[in-house]
């Protein structure tokens, strides 16, 4: 009974590192993606169609890293392998 | 009123970009599936065809909300509607895991993340293979 209550607290906890850090890390990248895209847009204009479909590529890959966080993170709240263990 | 030529066609670009997304996104998931119940079971099959719509309906609302703001001038009011269907894409696709993980009992877990993360990689792609430019 201790051993399961340990696992889903520090399940509790990755989850909220994994959404937590997840977001951080998407925010700040794609903060700082679009803030090079702009800068460059502005310095360059015509450099903008070459510069956008970058831009969205890895906009969906920030995106998509945080997305599977979540999918992860929604694995482990509501169908944890790790209790499995203790139920054998 | 009638809204100018180039309204019009930022719309027009702006749809089929989200269309040409959403098709990519759809076909990622369906490899995944196939992929999934050669290697596994059907369950595993219907988990990652399941994991695959849980971002294809996040991704289509969100574009409902993109397009919806089409009009907005302002770099704020912009911004914040960009913000606002980003939110709403993650609500929604963490309320339907939250479904399908409380609702489908023979669900296959890798086989749902497998699916998920296939679509989510391929929104990105399908975005930059776009010739559009909006």
């Amino acid at each position: 009974m201790e051993a399961l209550a340990l696992i889903q607290a520090y399940t509790g906890v990755g989850i909220g590192l994994i959404i937590g850090l997840g977001a951080a890390g998407a925010c700040i990248g794609i903060g700082i993606m679009c803030a090079s895209f702009l800068e460059g847009a502005a310095r360059q204009p015509e450099m903008i169609p070459a510069l956008q479909g970058k831009v969205f590529l890895l906009l969906g890959l920030i995106d998509a890293s945080f997305i599977i966080g979540v999918g992860l993170a929604m694995m482990f709240a509501f169908a944890n392998p790790l209790l499995s263990v203790v139920a054998k | 009123m009638q809204p100018p030529t180039s309204d019009l066609n930022h719309v027009v670009a702006q749809r089929q970009m989200y269309r040409n997304m959403l098709q990519y996104q759809l076909l990622a998931s369906l490899t995944v599936a196939l992929v999934a119940c050669w290697l596994g079971s059907h369950e595993a099959a219907f988990s990652a065809l399941l994991g695959g719509c849980a971002v294809i309906i996040g991704a289509w609302i969100a574009t409902k909300i993109v397009a919806r703001g089409h009009r907005l001038q302002q770099p704020t009011a912009v911004l914040l509607n960009l913000l606002k269907a980003e939110l709403i894409k993650i609500i929604v696709i963490a309320v339907v895991l939250l479904a399908v993980f409380k609702l489908y009992l023979a669900l296959v877990p890798f086989a749902l993340i497998a699916g998920l993360a296939a679509a989510a990689l391929f929104s990105g792609a399908a975005l930059a293979k776009s010739d559009v430019n909006i």
